[in-house]
Protein backbone atom coordinates (compact mmCIF):
# COMPACT_ATOMS: atom_id res chain seq x y z
CA UNK A 1 0.00 0.00 0.00
CA UNK A 2 1.36 3.44 -0.91
CA UNK A 3 -0.58 5.87 1.22
CA UNK A 4 -0.83 9.59 0.59
CA UNK A 5 -2.35 12.05 3.04
CA UNK A 6 -3.93 15.16 1.56
CA UNK A 7 -6.84 17.53 2.07
CA UNK A 8 -10.33 16.17 1.55
CA UNK A 9 -11.60 16.87 -1.96
CA UNK A 10 -15.19 17.18 -3.14
CA UNK A 11 -15.37 13.94 -5.11
CA UNK A 12 -13.59 11.69 -2.64
CA UNK A 13 -15.42 8.45 -1.96
CA UNK A 14 -16.51 8.55 1.64
CA UNK A 15 -19.76 6.59 1.57
CA UNK A 16 -18.06 3.23 2.11
CA UNK A 17 -15.99 4.48 5.04
CA UNK A 18 -16.54 2.54 8.25
CA UNK A 19 -14.36 2.98 11.31
CA UNK A 20 -16.87 1.23 13.56
CA UNK A 21 -18.01 4.46 15.19
CA UNK A 22 -21.17 6.03 13.78
CA UNK A 23 -20.53 9.67 14.79
CA UNK A 24 -17.06 9.53 13.18
CA UNK A 25 -18.44 7.85 10.02
CA UNK A 26 -21.27 10.32 9.88
CA UNK A 27 -18.98 13.32 10.28
CA UNK A 28 -16.90 12.28 7.27
CA UNK A 29 -19.91 11.44 5.11
CA UNK A 30 -22.20 14.33 5.98
CA UNK A 31 -20.25 17.20 7.44
CA UNK A 32 -16.51 17.14 6.67
CA UNK A 33 -16.73 18.68 3.20
CA UNK A 34 -19.29 21.31 4.20
CA UNK A 35 -17.34 22.22 7.31
CA UNK A 36 -14.18 22.57 5.28
CA UNK A 37 -15.42 24.42 2.21
CA UNK A 38 -18.59 26.23 3.15
CA UNK A 39 -18.63 27.08 6.83
CA UNK A 40 -14.89 26.81 7.44
CA UNK A 41 -14.93 25.26 10.89
CA UNK A 42 -12.50 22.41 10.30
CA UNK A 43 -10.11 21.12 7.66
CA UNK A 44 -10.15 17.40 6.99
CA UNK A 45 -7.15 15.49 5.73
CA UNK A 46 -7.63 12.02 4.27
CA UNK A 47 -5.41 9.00 3.75
CA UNK A 48 -5.80 7.38 0.33
CA UNK A 49 -3.99 4.56 -1.40
CA UNK A 50 -2.35 5.43 -4.71
CA UNK A 51 -4.11 2.48 -6.37
CA UNK A 52 -7.54 3.93 -5.47
CA UNK A 53 -6.82 7.60 -4.94
CA UNK A 54 -10.43 8.62 -4.22
CA UNK A 55 -11.24 6.02 -1.58
CA UNK A 56 -10.79 7.36 1.93
CA UNK A 57 -9.04 4.93 4.28
CA UNK A 58 -8.71 7.24 7.24
CA UNK A 59 -9.00 10.89 8.14
CA UNK A 60 -8.39 13.58 10.69
CA UNK A 61 -9.86 17.05 11.15
CA UNK A 62 -8.04 20.09 12.48
CA UNK A 63 -9.15 23.52 13.58
CA UNK A 64 -7.58 26.30 15.59
CA UNK A 65 -8.87 27.67 18.84
CA UNK A 66 -7.72 29.86 21.67
CA UNK A 67 -8.40 30.36 25.33
CA UNK A 68 -8.78 33.98 26.43
CA UNK A 69 -6.24 34.76 29.12
CA UNK A 70 -8.89 36.10 31.48
CA UNK A 71 -10.58 32.73 31.54
CA UNK A 72 -7.61 31.08 33.25
CA UNK A 73 -7.69 30.93 37.05
CA UNK A 74 -5.57 33.81 38.40
CA UNK A 75 -3.12 31.62 40.26
CA UNK A 76 -2.01 30.01 36.99
CA UNK A 77 -1.75 32.95 34.61
CA UNK A 78 1.64 34.03 35.92
CA UNK A 79 3.44 31.30 33.99
CA UNK A 80 1.58 32.03 30.78
CA UNK A 81 2.24 34.62 28.10
CA UNK A 82 0.22 37.82 28.44
CA UNK A 83 -1.98 36.90 25.51
CA UNK A 84 -4.73 34.46 24.73
CA UNK A 85 -3.45 30.91 24.45
CA UNK A 86 -3.56 29.79 20.79
CA UNK A 87 -3.97 26.08 20.20
CA UNK A 88 -4.84 23.51 17.57
CA UNK A 89 -7.73 21.15 18.00
CA UNK A 90 -7.38 17.64 16.62
CA UNK A 91 -11.12 17.29 16.38
CA UNK A 92 -11.35 13.83 14.87
CA UNK A 93 -9.10 10.99 13.81
CA UNK A 94 -10.41 7.70 12.44
CA UNK A 95 -9.27 4.74 10.36
CA UNK A 96 -11.52 2.46 8.33
CA UNK A 97 -11.64 -0.81 10.25
CA UNK A 98 -10.76 -2.80 7.12
CA UNK A 99 -7.38 -1.07 7.17
CA UNK A 100 -6.74 -0.98 10.90
CA UNK A 101 -3.51 -2.44 12.23
CA UNK A 102 -1.45 -1.16 9.29
CA UNK A 103 -0.07 1.94 10.91
CA UNK A 104 -2.55 4.32 9.30
CA UNK A 105 -3.46 5.92 12.62
CA UNK A 106 0.23 6.55 13.27
CA UNK A 107 0.66 8.05 9.78
CA UNK A 108 -2.39 10.29 10.21
CA UNK A 109 -1.29 11.52 13.63
CA UNK A 110 2.22 12.09 12.27
CA UNK A 111 0.81 14.36 9.55
CA UNK A 112 -1.47 16.15 12.02
CA UNK A 113 1.54 16.92 14.22
CA UNK A 114 3.60 18.12 11.27
CA UNK A 115 0.78 20.46 10.24
CA UNK A 116 0.65 21.66 13.84
CA UNK A 117 4.32 22.59 13.65
CA UNK A 118 3.79 24.40 10.36
CA UNK A 119 0.90 26.37 11.81
CA UNK A 120 3.00 27.10 14.89
CA UNK A 121 5.77 28.38 12.62
CA UNK A 122 3.50 30.49 10.49
CA UNK A 123 0.88 31.89 12.85
CA UNK A 124 1.83 30.60 16.29
CA UNK A 125 0.21 28.01 18.52
CA UNK A 126 1.20 26.61 21.87
CA UNK A 127 -0.25 23.11 21.94
CA UNK A 128 -2.47 20.58 20.28
CA UNK A 129 -5.58 19.39 22.08
CA UNK A 130 -7.70 16.37 21.35
CA UNK A 131 -10.91 14.90 22.71
CA UNK A 132 -10.03 11.22 23.03
CA UNK A 133 -12.51 8.46 23.59
CA UNK A 134 -11.64 6.92 26.98
CA UNK A 135 -10.56 3.65 25.36
CA UNK A 136 -8.22 5.58 23.00
CA UNK A 137 -6.61 7.81 25.64
CA UNK A 138 -3.82 5.25 26.12
CA UNK A 139 -3.01 5.37 22.41
CA UNK A 140 -2.62 9.16 22.50
CA UNK A 141 -0.62 8.91 25.73
CA UNK A 142 1.98 6.83 23.87
CA UNK A 143 2.67 9.94 21.76
CA UNK A 144 3.02 12.11 24.84
CA UNK A 145 -0.50 13.54 25.06
CA UNK A 146 -1.25 14.37 28.70
CA UNK A 147 -4.75 14.25 30.18
CA UNK A 148 -6.43 17.56 30.96
CA UNK A 149 -8.15 16.92 34.26
CA UNK A 150 -11.56 18.17 35.26
CA UNK A 151 -13.78 17.02 32.42
CA UNK A 152 -16.97 15.01 32.71
CA UNK A 153 -16.45 11.60 34.29
CA UNK A 154 -18.03 9.88 31.29
CA UNK A 155 -17.32 10.93 27.74
CA UNK A 156 -14.24 12.08 25.87
CA UNK A 157 -11.01 12.93 27.68
CA UNK A 158 -9.36 16.20 26.65
CA UNK A 159 -5.63 15.65 26.11
CA UNK A 160 -2.74 18.07 25.65
CA UNK A 161 0.56 17.96 23.77
CA UNK A 162 2.96 20.90 23.94
CA UNK A 163 4.30 22.19 20.60
CA UNK A 164 7.73 22.48 22.24
CA UNK A 165 7.66 18.73 22.88
CA UNK A 166 6.83 18.11 19.22
CA UNK A 167 9.75 20.33 18.21
CA UNK A 168 12.06 18.41 20.51
CA UNK A 169 10.91 15.20 18.87
CA UNK A 170 11.81 16.69 15.51
CA UNK A 171 15.26 17.70 16.70
CA UNK A 172 15.79 14.27 18.34
CA UNK A 173 14.91 12.86 14.99
CA UNK A 174 17.53 14.96 13.19
CA UNK A 175 20.20 14.36 15.80
CA UNK A 176 19.59 10.61 15.67
CA UNK A 177 19.77 10.81 11.85
CA UNK A 178 23.11 12.62 12.19
CA UNK A 179 24.46 9.87 14.44
CA UNK A 180 23.65 7.21 11.81
CA UNK B 1 -0.90 -0.06 -77.55
CA UNK B 2 -3.69 -1.03 -75.20
CA UNK B 3 -3.78 0.85 -72.02
CA UNK B 4 -2.26 -0.89 -69.09
CA UNK B 5 -4.96 -2.44 -66.96
CA UNK B 6 -4.28 -2.94 -63.36
CA UNK B 7 -5.09 -6.34 -62.02
CA UNK B 8 -7.46 -5.53 -59.17
CA UNK B 9 -7.63 -9.08 -58.03
CA UNK B 10 -4.12 -8.84 -56.77
CA UNK B 11 -3.92 -7.18 -53.45
CA UNK B 12 -1.08 -4.86 -52.79
CA UNK B 13 1.36 -6.16 -50.25
CA UNK B 14 0.62 -4.61 -46.82
CA UNK B 15 3.03 -2.02 -45.66
CA UNK B 16 5.16 -3.11 -42.74
CA UNK B 17 3.55 -1.91 -39.52
CA UNK B 18 5.85 0.12 -37.39
CA UNK B 19 5.46 -0.08 -33.63
CA UNK B 20 4.31 3.32 -32.38
CA UNK B 21 7.17 5.15 -30.79
CA UNK B 22 6.81 8.00 -28.34
CA UNK B 23 7.61 11.17 -30.18
CA UNK B 24 10.45 13.08 -28.64
CA UNK B 25 9.95 16.73 -28.11
CA UNK B 26 12.69 19.16 -28.85
CA UNK B 27 13.32 21.72 -26.18
CA UNK B 28 15.01 24.94 -27.01
CA UNK B 29 15.71 27.69 -24.58
CA UNK B 30 17.20 31.14 -24.87
CA UNK B 31 19.65 31.42 -22.03
CA UNK B 32 21.38 34.51 -20.83
CA UNK B 33 25.19 34.19 -20.99
CA UNK B 34 25.34 33.81 -17.21
CA UNK B 35 22.75 31.01 -17.29
CA UNK B 36 24.54 29.30 -20.15
CA UNK B 37 27.73 29.44 -18.19
CA UNK B 38 25.92 28.05 -15.15
CA UNK B 39 24.66 25.12 -17.20
CA UNK B 40 28.17 24.40 -18.43
CA UNK B 41 29.63 24.57 -14.93
CA UNK B 42 26.93 22.31 -13.54
CA UNK B 43 27.38 19.82 -16.34
CA UNK B 44 31.08 19.70 -15.62
CA UNK B 45 30.53 19.32 -11.89
CA UNK B 46 27.98 16.58 -12.44
CA UNK B 47 30.12 14.95 -15.13
CA UNK B 48 27.37 15.20 -17.69
CA UNK B 49 28.01 15.52 -21.38
CA UNK B 50 24.58 15.85 -22.90
CA UNK B 51 22.03 18.59 -22.52
CA UNK B 52 19.31 15.95 -22.61
CA UNK B 53 20.68 14.22 -19.52
CA UNK B 54 21.06 17.56 -17.83
CA UNK B 55 17.48 18.58 -18.55
CA UNK B 56 16.17 15.16 -17.60
CA UNK B 57 17.89 15.27 -14.18
CA UNK B 58 16.85 18.86 -13.58
CA UNK B 59 13.28 17.93 -14.43
CA UNK B 60 13.32 14.97 -12.02
CA UNK B 61 14.60 17.21 -9.24
CA UNK B 62 12.03 19.92 -9.96
CA UNK B 63 9.24 17.38 -10.13
CA UNK B 64 10.25 16.03 -6.72
CA UNK B 65 10.36 19.54 -5.26
CA UNK B 66 6.89 20.32 -6.62
CA UNK B 67 5.43 17.09 -5.23
CA UNK B 68 6.97 17.69 -1.80
CA UNK B 69 5.68 21.26 -1.65
CA UNK B 70 2.26 20.13 -2.88
CA UNK B 71 2.10 17.88 0.16
CA UNK B 72 2.93 20.85 2.32
CA UNK B 73 6.45 19.59 3.05
CA UNK B 74 9.17 22.16 3.32
CA UNK B 75 12.50 21.64 1.59
CA UNK B 76 15.29 22.07 4.05
CA UNK B 77 19.05 21.80 3.84
CA UNK B 78 20.90 20.97 7.02
CA UNK B 79 24.58 21.57 7.61
CA UNK B 80 26.78 19.18 9.54
CA UNK B 81 26.42 21.51 12.54
CA UNK B 82 22.65 21.33 12.39
CA UNK B 83 22.09 24.75 10.86
CA UNK B 84 18.97 24.58 8.72
CA UNK B 85 18.01 26.60 5.69
CA UNK B 86 14.55 26.45 4.21
CA UNK B 87 14.14 26.73 0.47
CA UNK B 88 11.76 29.54 -0.42
CA UNK B 89 11.10 29.49 -4.12
CA UNK B 90 8.16 31.70 -5.10
CA UNK B 91 6.96 29.46 -7.93
CA UNK B 92 6.94 26.44 -5.63
CA UNK B 93 4.85 28.33 -3.09
CA UNK B 94 2.08 28.47 -5.69
CA UNK B 95 1.48 24.72 -5.29
CA UNK B 96 1.82 24.63 -1.50
CA UNK B 97 -1.45 24.00 0.31
CA UNK B 98 -2.70 26.66 2.65
CA UNK B 99 -2.19 25.79 6.27
CA UNK B 100 -4.69 28.27 7.55
CA UNK B 101 -7.11 26.42 9.76
CA UNK B 102 -10.50 27.69 10.78
CA UNK B 103 -11.10 28.87 14.32
CA UNK B 104 -13.56 27.18 16.67
CA UNK B 105 -14.59 27.65 20.27
CA UNK B 106 -14.04 24.82 22.72
CA UNK B 107 -16.12 24.39 25.85
CA UNK B 108 -13.97 24.20 28.95
CA UNK B 109 -14.88 23.53 32.55
CA UNK B 110 -13.14 25.64 35.19
CA UNK B 111 -11.16 22.60 36.31
CA UNK B 112 -10.07 21.83 32.76
CA UNK B 113 -8.82 25.40 32.39
CA UNK B 114 -6.82 25.02 35.60
CA UNK B 115 -5.32 21.81 34.31
CA UNK B 116 -4.61 23.33 30.88
CA UNK B 117 -2.97 26.39 32.44
CA UNK B 118 -0.79 24.16 34.60
CA UNK B 119 0.29 22.08 31.59
CA UNK B 120 0.87 25.06 29.30
CA UNK B 121 2.83 27.08 31.86
CA UNK B 122 5.10 24.19 32.85
CA UNK B 123 8.22 22.88 31.20
CA UNK B 124 7.51 20.84 28.07
CA UNK B 125 7.71 17.08 28.50
CA UNK B 126 10.38 15.03 26.81
CA UNK B 127 9.13 13.44 23.60
CA UNK B 128 8.19 9.78 23.77
CA UNK B 129 9.67 7.20 21.40
CA UNK B 130 6.36 6.98 19.54
CA UNK B 131 6.35 10.75 19.03
CA UNK B 132 9.93 10.70 17.74
CA UNK B 133 8.97 7.91 15.32
CA UNK B 134 5.93 9.90 14.21
CA UNK B 135 8.06 12.94 13.43
CA UNK B 136 10.57 10.77 11.59
CA UNK B 137 7.88 9.35 9.28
Amino acid sequence: MAVTIRRLEEFDEVEGFDCGDEPLNNYLKRHAWTNQQKVSIGVTYVAVDESAPRTVLGYFTLATSSVPRERFPKKFVRGLPTYDLPLILLARLAVDKRFSGRGLGHALLSDALKITLRVADEVGCRCIITDAYPDKAGWYARYGFLPIEGGAAAGPQKMFLDVRTIRRALSSESSSAERK
Amino acid sequence: MPPAIKDKSKKAAPLPVKAPTARKTKFQADLAPSEDSMVRILKTELQMTSNTDFLSDALALFRWAVSERKRGHRIVSESSTGERKILLFPRLERVAPEVTLPHVDIRWTEKELESLAELASGQPAEPTDALIRAMRQ
